[in-house]
């Protein structure tokens, strides 16, 4: 459903962050990106939804090249794309309920957006979501409030929002502790699996990415190394990947 | 030599010039015509002028040349043999700051003798005098101009909080940058902005007095405009100090620009922009006492009135009640601010 091709990004300032990156992606796959920070996995992730704008390459999604469409066209595809950060980005000062309802702009009108005026429908919806992450009751508490991992499932939540056919993860479990990150980790694999939610994911520990990855693609400076199982990430693929100083750590 | 090594290289050499030109200029006018020949107020000419600056990049350029002896060189980091015994830049340096600070002196007429001369504090003692004795009969009137004065500074503050947040976001450089459109929008913004907060409340008031006639009106669109060019550009500085994290997610749910910037930014810069916004109007409030000078209406234009009738005592009420309602607002404030933080 996703196709990447040739995909390279020249930052203005001359980084060279994708070096013609090709793979594609099917419905209903769990895959991880794997490699060192600055390998280039965050900037992929970025413009397969275009948050960057690749120097060149294709970027396929349904079978309709998504790489230079602008405006309306944007936005609706966008919209059938959810996200979640490393430091989950969710608004300040804003309810969870609102949170997770900004998840639906794309479809709302600029104005009901901007004053508020969501329909009935759109909040029972919502709350749904919020009761998929496990957070029923918290919808009218200050998303910020709330601790690491709940602030991630609130994301999980907006994104679902969107109904989304595709979801990309940037180091979603990053800034939490083990045990929250397999709490996060699972939620993932819950939308994966009962939801039919393809998910793209970048990750950094290895023990996760055995547990949760249905494939796993490795970058290096720009360039895939590896691609394949999660099972088939060996000791010589580990050192080719993460360079030979490297040392697993595990997350329990 | 790379092209950025070269500029820097242009650079020291234009500050060397600079620095020397400036030097020569401060010593010959300064410590020679003012210092050595006594004369009060040295003729201002052209050609001295020229050959002191020319003599000084002849100055620069020798020294450029020579090791350890530009300071633009060490300013820009330029890497040179170290040489620890003479530092030279350090000399240099101490010699402009004295030599600045020689011709402060000079040029602002700083005189002990005026300071402390008998006939001049007597007079200023007998004004004192009077202010610290004000008079209650007119009690009435400047406490309604003081009331004149706040609402104006209220109403000139309010009018000022929608265009400075309207403009601020034109005068972001972080939203504004994603095309050629948007960044000739933010250059003028900030210039329009720059001009109109360069120009003082007082003279804005003393053109507007002219347009829209001498009177409270004239002093709010006075303060009003000022506001507008400050706010705007506290706003515009808070919004590209927020963190990008909401607004890139926003993007991704495929949101409209203006819902992203809704969602995105405002959130984050409500409460600042309050705390700004109640500060202005402090400072609005003091502001518009100054404007009342130039006949902006309100408590300033009572205290003009009583001055140039040399009425001590009555100027001396209005300065109390003036410093009461600063202090006030002052308080006020700082504890709002401070609640909505």
């Amino acid at each position: 459903m996703l196709k990447i091709g040739s995909l390279e990004k020249k930052y203005p300032n001359g980084c060279h962050a994708l070096k013609g990156v090709s793979f594609d992606v099917e419905k209903g796959e769990f895959l991880v990106i794997i490699g060192l920070s600055g390998s280039g996995k965050s900037t992929l992730l970025r413009c397969i939804n275009r948050i960057h704008d690749p120097t060149s390459g294709v970027v396929e999604f349904n079978g309709k090249n998504i790489t230079s469409i602008k405006g309306k066209e944007l936005r609706e595809a966008r919209s059938k794309i959810g996200m979640i950060f490393q430091h989950f980005n969710l608004i300040p000062r804003r309810s969870v309920l609102v949170n997770v309802l900004t998840g639906k702009m794309a479809k709302l009108g600029l104005i009901k957006s901007i004053l508020g005026l969501y329909s009935e429908e759109d909040k029972k919806e919502a709350l749904e979501k919020i009761k998929i992450v496990g957070l029923e009751g918290k919808e009218n508490v200050r998303a910020d409030n709330l601790s690491g991992g709940q602030q991630q499932r609130v994301s999980i939540a907006r994104a679902l929002m969107q109904n989304p056919e595709v979801l990309l993860a940037d180091e979603p479990v990053a800034s939490l502790d083990p045990a929250t990150s397999h709490s996060v980790m699972q939620y993932l694999e819950k939308i994966n699996k009962e939801y039919g939610v393809t998910v793209i994911c970048n990750l950094h520990f290895l023990s996760l990415v055995r547990q949760y990855a249905t494939r796993v693609i490795a970058l290096k400076n720009g360039e895939i190394v590896f691609q394949g199982g999660p099972k088939e990430i060996n000791d010589t693929w580990f050192k080719e990947i993460y360079g030979e100083e490297a040392v697993e750590v595990t997350i329990n | 030599m790379n092209k950025t090594k070269k500029i820097d290289l242009v650079k020291a050499y234009l500050s060397d010039a600079f620095f020397w030109s400036y030097s020569l200029i401060v010593c010959h006018k300064v410590i020679y015509d003012k210092l050595i020949l006594g004369t009060r107020y040295p003729v201002f000419s052209w050609t001295t002028t020229i050959i002191t600056t020319f003599i000084g990049i002849l100055i620069a350029t020798i020294l450029f040349n020579i090791k350890n002896f530009s300071v633009g060189k060490k300013i820009k980091n330029i890497s040179e043999i170290e040489n620890n015994n003479f530092p030279f830049y350090k000399f240099f340096s101490y010699f402009l700051f004295i030599i600045t600070f020689v011709a402060g002196l000079k040029i602002s007429q700083v005189s002990m003798d005026d300071l402390f001369s008998s006939s001049g504090a007597s007079g200023a003692g007998k004004l004192f005098g009077a202010m610290l004795n004000p008079n209650f009969s007119i009690f009435e009137p400047a406490l309604f101009a003081t009331i004149e004065t706040i609402f104006m500074a209220f109403i000139a503050t309010v009018f000022a909080i929608p265009i400075a947040f309207l403009l601020s976001f034109f005068a972001a450089r972080n939203l504004m940058s994603h095309n050629i459109f948007a960044k000739s929008a933010y250059v003028t913004t900030r210039f329009v902005l720059n001009i109109t907060r360069s120009i003082e409340p007082l003279v804005w008031a003393t053109i507007l007095s002219v347009w829209v006639g001498i009177g409270p009106f004239a002093g709010m669109l006075a303060l009003c405009l000022h506001s507008v060019a400050s706010l705007a550009k506290l706003y515009s500085e808070q919004i590209e100090g927020i963190n990008d994290g909401p607004i890139e997610a926003m993007t991704a749910t495929g949101a409209h620009q203006i819902q992203i910037i809704w969602f995105g930014v405002v959130p984050q810069i409500v409460l600042p922009f309050l705390s700004f916004t109640i500060y202005r109007w402090d400072i609005n409030v003091r502001m518009a006492t100054v404007i009342g000078l130039v006949g902006g209406g309100g408590i300033g234009t009572l205290l003009m009135q009583y001055q140039g009738l040399a009425k001590w005592n009555e100027v001396g009420l209005i300065v109390l009640i003036i410093a009461i309602v600063v202090m006030i607002m002052d308080f006020a404030s700082a504890k709002i601010r401070e609640a909505i933080k």
